[in-house]
């Protein structure tokens, strides 16, 4: 896959020489071919805070100890990430009848807002309802494994680690699991163009992504089911009964964030034990160890890049961030700051520091996290269990994309049929 | 030993409870249900690996 690194902006005057280095978080080739790698080199090269001129220009945060400040300071950071000029552009841009735009709720707000539309949906994803779920997770994680067993080898994202997390979470929201594809797709297309390509075509994208659901989500009011559309006709916000509106809107949170990060979770995770006989063997042998394991996946290899504004102007880890300002957080090089972890690229399932922020810190800490725990356990457990020792083909190595979500695209595994 | 948590800065991340369950009472929601615990004797260093996985920090030791 040819992937072309955008033109670099001209540096703002007020930030200094020394906070300048090149990364493009959607193009970078290093983040293609071993994304931990290049973030290990970001950690050892880069001042906590930078700026890179790619992609329009913007401030990374790469030190645990600034995200950790930041992403806590919501005053300062804040999720309405849409600036005033974009919002006038876009406006400007916009066709008369363009109609509803979706907005991904409460992910793009601040407290207090952010709360009185979180909690409505917090319980459905606390660890005690996830918990409920378990043994139907078990069953679907064997069945995928058992199916590719016999062939000795598999593309693993396609076969396993893609269809495993979104296909319960298509079950828990009620969405079709037949028109799994058909989804997937929508929410690549949305993605794609997340690196600030055309506002209005992001736009008519969520649209997209919101009509496939709509249908779905007015047969649910009529005809209620156990499931988190129907759920939501149920709930209030802010005293007053929800719309159709804020289920679209919750559906389009939960359809980005559902449908593509576990599955590239597991894809970091099994290439790490794909390229790791003596982990394997460990694991086998001591499988009440994988619960430790699947934590020191979590930070050696943590994948997300959330985004924030930046509100005033503000002297932050050395840099000078001024009102307006983008900032993206570039948690998997926090995770792998030897400030907070000794040996950072170790991976060491007895690790006693301090916990990774993978699911960041903060209000905004990831709705879905104690989702993602028991389905990157789970699928651990029984891909140990049900096959003998894998590993990567010489001649097909992992191929990755950047982005919000550094993710996996391919995973080639073999391993000897019996 | 006794443990004082900020319960309001609490995000849920039950990371105290998947250490010590019975220690660390959840509401319905995932969220810290209490904000002063005291730990009975024989469980210290349980209360102090679920106090120091909480990614949040505002679980303090007292002892």
């Amino acid at each position: 896959m040819a992937v072309q690194m955008s033109p670099l902006t001209e540096k703002p005057a007020h930030i200094g020489d020394q906070l300048v280095y090149d990364f493009d978080l959607f193009a970078d080739p290093g983040i293609l071919t071993a994304p931990h790698d290049r973030m290990l080199e970001i950690v050892a090269e880069t001042p906590p805070v930078f700026w890179t001129p790619r992609n329009g220009g913007f401030w990374v945060m790469r030190g645990h100890a600034a995200l950790f400040d930041a992403a806590r300071d919501t005053e300062t950071f804040s999720n309405d990430f849409v600036t005033p000029e974009l919002a006038e552009r876009v406006f400007a841009a916009l066709p008369p009848d363009i109609g509803h735009i979706p907005s991904a709720v409460p992910i793009n707000m601040d407290p207090p807002m952010h709360r009185v539309y979180r909690m409505p949906i917090q319980g459905v994803f606390s660890p005690k309802h996830i918990n409920t779920l378990k043994d139907s997770i078990r069953d679907l994680a064997a069945q995928l494994i058992d199916e590719i067993e016999g062939q000795g080898e598999c593309e693993f994202m396609n076969a396993v680690a893609e269809p495993l997390p979104v296909i319960v979470f298509l079950r828990m929201l009620g969405l079709p699991v037949e028109r799994l594809a058909e989804y997937r797709e929508l929410v690549r297309a949305h993605l794609a163009d997340a690196g600030g390509g055309d506002p209005v075509a992001s736009i008519v994208k969520a649209q997209h992504i919101v009509e496939s659901m709509t249908p779905t989500i007015l047969e649910r009011k009529d005809n209620p089911q156990d499931d988190i559309l129907s759920m939501l006709w149920g709930i209030e916000i802010d005293g007053q009964p929800v719309t159709l509106q804020d289920i679209q809107n919750y559906g389009l949170l939960l359809f980005i964030a559902g449908l593509d990060t576990v599955m590239n979770g597991i894809g970091h995770g099994v290439r790490f034990l794909a390229a790791h006989q003596d982990v394997q063997a460990e694991l086998r042998a001591n499988p009440e160890k994988i619960s430790d394991a699947t934590e020191e996946l979590l930070r050696r290899f943590t994948f997300t890049v959330p985004v924030r504004r930046c509100t005033r102007d503000v002297e932050f880890y050395g840099a000078h961030i001024k009102a307006n300002e983008r900032v993206m957080m570039l948690l998997p090089a926090a995770d792998l700051d030897p400030q907070e972890f000794k040996n950072p690229e170790k991976f060491d399932m007895a690790r006693e520091e301090r916990v990774h922020i993978a699911f960041n810190a903060g209000p905004h800490r990831c709705l879905g996290s104690h989702l993602a725990r028991v389905e990157l356990n789970i699928l651990y457990e029984e891909l140990l269990k049900r096959l003998p020792a894998f590993s990567i083909p010489e001649d097909k190595p992992p191929v990755f994309h950047g982005g919000h979500v550094l993710g996996v695209d391919t995973l080639h595994l073999k391993w000897s049929v019996s | 030993m006794k443990l004082c948590i900020d319960k309001a800065d609490c995000v849920g991340n039950a990371r105290c409870a998947a250490v010590a369950p019975e220690l660390f009472p959840l509401d319905d929601d995932g969220y810290i249900a209490v904000s002063e615990i005291d730990v009975p004797p024989g469980s210290e260093e349980l209360a102090r690996r679920g106090a120091k996985a909480c990614p949040e920090r505002i679980i303090v030791i007292e002892e």
